[in-house]
């Protein structure tokens, strides 16, 4: 997706400016540990450190719909699985999104579906890393829409491996990943052979 | 830089009194000035001149008074000057104390001046040279403007010659006088009613609001019409420029310019449709046309039974990237939503939800979709004037597979 308004540096300063929604493949999303906070601040905005070095404190993505369960008695929660070319996200509303959980009750799986989220990551007790999203809104969308998502998350995604070197982010995501940026061009790949040409 | 001519002026004054000074001495003292204390060679030149009428206890070169005569693009706040300009308009006195108000100008530049009451200067007619010794420089409302008082001897001088101003392209403008050719691609409904006329005049540059107040012998601009406007004030207005037309001398222009609105165009994702979507109420108070809160309350108005319904949606688009706000009127929001005012009134009348359903609607027709937007960006916010779905486009899978296969 190509912005031909104005460069960022361009905007004034003191304007609220929103995080912008990365566009992230499941598999890599499953790769990521690093969460951390720039800024000293309560409300300073969180990030997880993509492995193919990019900062995210929003995702949008758009998958299948396979899979939701209702959970808790007293502070109910959804938890949804959202499944595309290379894996599951793991999505979750709850009452703190109560906007999300009525959209996600509307929905009846399998349906393809378009969600805008924050990624967290949580350590289970047994050690192994789990990364969820927590939903700010969830809408059902057509396979048209499925497909735009899947080019325009391989065209970020290979942006992301080409400028990696580059970056102070993907300098970081090398030292802490230890896993080459170049190996994701696969994934993507193979995320684009199951389009249809 | 060379100082000779500059020690040689000096010099002739002191010498003309009867003195002698050595001019190699008043050229090492104006280097000095200039080279290692940074000084203007303007104000250096005073500096030394005042120093040796000084020493010779000499007056009449008007120390620290109206020193030498300048252009008006030399002036500074806070100085006392000469200069020798034209009144180029003339402008309704807004206060008894003032005299007179208007614009001169130069071959240099253009600015705002004042002629107090108390000031007995004669009568300034537009379109005359005058020579004025000791008025002020000062700044009002970010601008410089030039102060005729009391003190201020005001002379008529004969002048050769026309004065032709240099046209400034909107992109470039800033607070203070200018001119400019543009075309009047917007007209708005007067705020107000003082305002004669109102709207966005647009050159190949850039585009700035305009505004002519009412007054005698004023008249409208034709929208769509080019137009050069001799000596506009600018405004800076809420850190966004405004040019005001009545000092201006407007001269119709034949033929068409290519104008740059400010349009710019974003593709995204809507991720986050914003509360005030959907079906609204306005104001029907002309020229007001405010959104109502629920209760029907005008910020403006108060309560406001009989509102017109609108629709629009407001929201955000995302590239991954870059975020941006976007601002989409009925039209637009009619044919993307595929509902309009009609049925989105029904809809709001018919359910127990009432217009929090055409909202809901308004979500689950947009979130998620790709949309190509075009319109004019004001503060980060896209006023949208045409925007689309975009679609799945199977030749770019094939571009983004050489591009991931290439190097497998």
């Amino acid at each position: 997706m190509n912005n031909t308004g104005r460069a960022p540096a361009g905007r004034r300063e003191g304007v609220f400016e929103r995080e912008p929604a990365r566009r992230v493949f499941a598999a890599e999303l499953k790769e990521s540990r690093v969460h951390f906070k720039e800024g000293q601040d309560e409300k300073s905005p969180t990030y997880v450190l993509l492995p193919t070095g990019a900062r995210c404190n929003r995702v949008f993505l758009a998958g299948t719909l396979t899979e939701k369960k209702k959970q808790g008695e007293q502070n109910m929660f959804y938890r949804a699985r959202i499944v595309d070319p290379t894996g599951t996200f793991f999505v979750m509303a709850g009452s703190y999104q109560p906007e999300a959980m009525q959209q996600i009750a509307r929905l009846e799986p399998p349906s393809f579906v378009a969600v805008v989220g924050k990624p967290n990551v949580y350590q289970t007790p047994d050690g192994a890393v789990l990364i969820s999203i927590r939903c700010e809104s969830i809408t059902q969308v057509d396979k048209d829409i499925r497909d735009q998502w899947v080019l325009d998350t391989a065209r970020a995604t290979l942006d992301r491996i080409d400028t990696s070197a580059q970056t102070p982010d993907g300098e970081r995501a090398r030292s802490e990943y230890n896993i080459d940026p170049g190996l994701f061009r696969k994934m993507v790949f193979e995320a684009l052979a199951q389009l249809k040409i | 830089m060379d100082f000779s001519d500059t020690a040689e002026r000096i010099s002739q004054k002191i010498t003309s009194r009867g003195h002698t000074v050595e001019k190699s001495g008043i050229e090492t003292k104006l280097r000095r000035l200039v080279d290692e204390f940074g000084v203007p060679p303007a104000e250096a030149e005073r500096t030394v001149l005042n120093e040796l009428a000084r020493e010779f206890s000499l007056t009449g070169f008007q120390s620290g008074g109206a020193g030498e005569q300048k252009t008006l693009n030399q002036l500074m706040n806070g100085e006392w000057v000469t200069v020798e300009c034209k009144v180029v308009a003339l402008t309704a006195a807004p206060s008894p104390s003032i005299a007179q108000t208007g614009i001169m100008a130069d071959v240099s530049a253009a600015m705002r001046f004042v002629v107090w009451s108390r000031a007995n200067a004669p009568v300034l007619e537009a379109g005359k040279w005058y020579r004025l010794e000791s008025a002020v420089v000062d700044q009002y409302k970010g601008m410089l403007n030039l102060k005729i008082h009391s003190g201020t001897t005001v002379r008529e001088v004969p002048h050769e010659g026309s004065l032709k101003p240099d046209i400034t392209p909107i992109r470039d403008l800033s607070p203070g006088v200018a001119s400019v050719r543009g075309k009047v691609v917007q007209e708005w409904e007067a705020t107000h009613d003082r305002i004669l006329q109102s709207g966005l005049i647009a050159d190949e540059t850039g585009s700035v609001r305009f505004v002519l107040w009412k007054e005698e012998g004023k008249e409208r601009l034709n929208p769509g019409g080019v137009y050069t406007l001799y000596y506009a004030t600018v405004d800076d207005f809420n850190g966004r420029l405004s040019i005001t037309l009545n000092t201006a001398t407007t001269v119709p222009e034949e033929g068409d310019i290519q104008v740059n609105t400010g349009s710019s165009s974003f593709q995204g994702a809507f991720v986050h449709l914003a509360p005030g979507s959907g079906l609204i109420k306005r104001c029907p108070v002309e020229g007001c046309n405010r959104v109502l809160s629920r209760q029907n309350y005008c910020p403006v108005h108060e309560i406001q039974p009989q509102f017109q319904y609108d629709l629009r949606i407001k929201g955000w688009l995302d590239n991954g990237e870059e975020t941006r706000e976007i601002l989409i009127q009925r039209g637009e929001s009619e044919h993307l939503v595929g509902m309009n005012l009609d049925q989105a009134r029904e809809l709001a009348e018919n359910n127990p939800l009432g217009m929090d359903e055409v909202f809901l609607r308004f979500r689950e027709a947009l979130l998620g979709r790709y949309l190509s937007c075009r319109g004019r960006e004001i503060e980060n916010r896209l006023l949208v004037s045409g925007c689309e779905l975009l679609h799945y486009e199977p030749e770019q899978l094939a571009n983004l597979l050489n591009r991931a296969g290439g190097s497998l």
